[in-house]
């Protein structure tokens, strides 16, 4: 049965059609923004500022131009206008007292030109105000020292800062829409195999034919439950292995990422969502088998798989603290493990075993159910 | 051998099956005769174990359908009315799939399927994807995928349903050679033609009650009858429901 289920699916060219799509799919969409987003950061790197009356504060301009990365240009006539029209990202406009404030030890003004709505301009800002800062506190201390003060002195409270700039954080989004996207290819890469295996067979008016064989029910049921978990399985590991293997290419630390995916994470994360495929392809034949049409089962599974999304979406925006009990629920579990999974977090491998063996526990019993539905006049019968 | 006793079976306030008896004898060709929605079907569906009765007793081989429906299927290869194909695959994958879930395997099967490929003519489209198939192919992938396991009874519920001439001849020659064989033919049929040419017995069923069995000699002499045709109009009282239509017409006024 399971031979022939394959077969029939592996002969539907929709199909395979549909497994490379929805594997390739994720790690595509996650390869193009990551590169664009890391383009976009290099970008950042190397930064030209321009300035306005540089001629005012020759020691800055020369101490900015010493600085990795940093071009120094002549700032426009306009500089609230350039910055206004997007000509300029940034500017810097050096008046004409800086001199004479800075010569005094008196807090002499810059003028940091900028457009704080524009998303684009803002890890440039940043940095400019960054290395002003840095700037401003070398000269601070300097200035101490002269006095025969200590700088340590000045500084009441030390703040380490923890820089998540605004890409950063969204890489880290990004990452954490990883689980969903693989556990939804597990149940895409399974649904074919689930619809055409029952709604289809009604369908086509095949059942009765099939079931008038002296082969038991459950063997049938546990035929088409095996074809589909294969695909399904088939499916996540295609995308899980494309993914990490992109994941390898990537340029990461452009981004300031530091955590680590390799072979061991790969390993964990399929044994954390291979055992939910026989549980989603048990779920979506139940289902699916009350539908008269593929069209009707279709439009069930679909449903079926955005019920599915929300505890998912619901852990991320809830982020609650981790309890053991949440480990066991399928979906939930695999959400929450996959997240720890991704975040270098330690797992014993207990844990596996028990969200293994209970995903695979309520399998059969959804399996029973649905070979006990194959019994039903109504089911096999009815148009 | 089937035997069947009393049978009933209601759906809602509808009688379908309204304590049928008949049998089936050995190496015979039985014709399930009567029009649309005597509960031929629904009597074979009760007979091939995918319906249960609300009340009496099926005797495949002797084996009770309804208390071992397994062992039952085993005994039986059945044609439904519909029976559907698989697109994708060829006709030898039907027949060997349904084979393997009859039980038989490995060189058995593939002689088998030989054989049946041979019987029903179908060498020729043996290893063609049947998405491409005339319904008459249809019908003798669907015949030949039944009975892999050859079974001693066959069952085929309206088989010549919308098959052309052509077709049907091969049926009908399909089920002669069936006999030969020595297996136990039942099928159900409204087309008088096909059940009096094969048939050695002929049961009519009528409003889900049995209104006469017998040869086709018989039941002509039972009602007096010059041909089969007018005889099962006797038996099956449509007469009597074509007159009462006429009558209710004529009270409407509208002409008779």
């Amino acid at each position: 049965m399971v031979r022939k289920e394959l077969r029939d699916w592996s002969r539907d060219r929709r199909s395979i059609i549909t497994v490379l799509i929805s594997s390739l799919l994720a790690p595509g969409l996650i390869f193009f923004l990551f590169n664009s987003m890391a383009n976009r950061q290099r970008s950042v790197e190397d930064v030209t500022i321009p300035v306005v009356g540089a001629a005012n504060a020759p020691a800055l301009v020369d101490w900015l131009r010493q600085q990795a990365g940093v071009t120094i240009a002549d700032g426009p006539a306009d500089p609230e206008e350039a910055v206004r029209t997007k000509r300029e990202d940034v500017i810097v406009v050096i008046p004409q007292n800086f001199v004479k404030n800075f010569g005094a030890s008196k807090p002499a003004q810059i003028r940091l030109i900028a457009d704080s709505s524009s998303q684009n301009s803002r890890p440039k800002v940043q940095r400019v105000r960054g290395l002003l800062q840095r700037y401003n506190a070398e000269i601070g201390s300097l200035r101490l020292i002269a006095r025969g003060i200590s700088p340590a002195v000045a500084t009441a409270v030390q703040i380490e800062d923890i820089e998540v700039s605004s890409s950063q954080q969204r890489a880290a989004q990004i990452l954490g829409f990883i689980p969903l996207f693989v556990m939804i290819s597990a149940f895409t890469g399974a649904m074919a195999i689930s619809t055409d295996s029952t709604a289809g067979e009604r369908e086509r008016g095949s059942f009765e034919a099939l079931l008038v064989n002296p082969a038991p029910r459950i063997a049938i049921a546990a035929g088409k439950w095996l074809a589909g978990s294969l695909t399904g399985m088939l499916t996540v590991l295609i995308t899980a292995g494309l993914l990490f293997a992109m994941f390898k290419q990537l340029p990461l630390q452009d981004l300031g990422i530091r955590f680590r995916l390799g072979t061991p994470e790969l390993i964990r994360t399929l044994s954390v969502v291979l055992p939910l495929c026989p549980l989603i392809v048990a779920i979506q034949m139940y289902v699916a088998t009350f539908a008269k049409s593929f069209k009707e089962a279709q439009s069930y599974l679909s449903f079926l798989m955005m019920a599915q999304m929300v505890p998912g979406m619901m852990a991320t925006m809830n982020t609650m603290p981790t309890q053991a009990w949440m480990y066991y629920v399928p979906w939930i579990g695999q959400q929450t493990l996959l997240t720890d999974v991704l975040g270098n977090k330690p797992i014993s491998p207990v844990v596996f075993l028990i969200v293994g063996v209970v995903n695979m526990a309520l399998a059969v019993a959804v399996l029973r159910g649905t070979s006990g539905l194959l019994q039903r006049e109504k089911i096999i019968f009815g148009r | 051998m089937i035997r069947i006793e009393n049978l009933h079976k209601r759906f809602g306030d509808v009688r379908a099956v309204d304590g049928v008896s008949f049998g089936a004898a050995d190496g015979q060709v039985t014709g399930l005769l009567g029009p649309n929605g005597a509960g031929k079907t629904t009597t074979l569906r009760m007979l091939y174990t995918l319906m249960l009765p609300d009340e009496g007793q099926i005797l495949v081989d002797g084996i009770d359908a309804v208390v071992d429906p397994q062992g039952a299927r085993f005994a039986i290869g059945v044609l439904p009315d519909q029976s559907g194909l698989y697109p994708r695959l060829t006709a030898r994958e039907h027949i060997e799939y349904f084979g393997e879930l009859q039980g038989v395997t490995g060189a058995d099967l593939r002689g088998r399927t030989d054989h049946l490929l041979k019987m029903l003519d179908m060498t020729a489209i043996a290893d063609r994807r049947v998405a491409g198939f005339s319904h008459g192919e249809r019908t003798k992938t669907a015949l030949a995928r039944a009975i892999v396991h050859n079974p001693k009874n066959v069952l085929l519920d309206e088989p010549t349903n919308g098959l052309d001439v052509m077709s049907t001849r091969a049926v009908r020659e399909i089920i002669r050679r069936l006999k030969e064989e020595g297996h136990t033919v039942l099928f159900s049929s409204h087309v008088m033609q096909e059940v009096s040419a094969l048939c050695d017995t002929i049961v009519v069923i009528a409003r889900g009650r049995i209104v006469g069995s017998g040869s086709p000699d018989d039941l002509r002499r039972q009602t007096g009858q010059e041909n089969l045709e007018d005889a099962f109009v006797a038996l099956s009282g449509l007469e009597a429901d074509l007159s009462t239509v006429a009558q209710s017409a004529k009270v409407e006024g509208m002409p008779s």
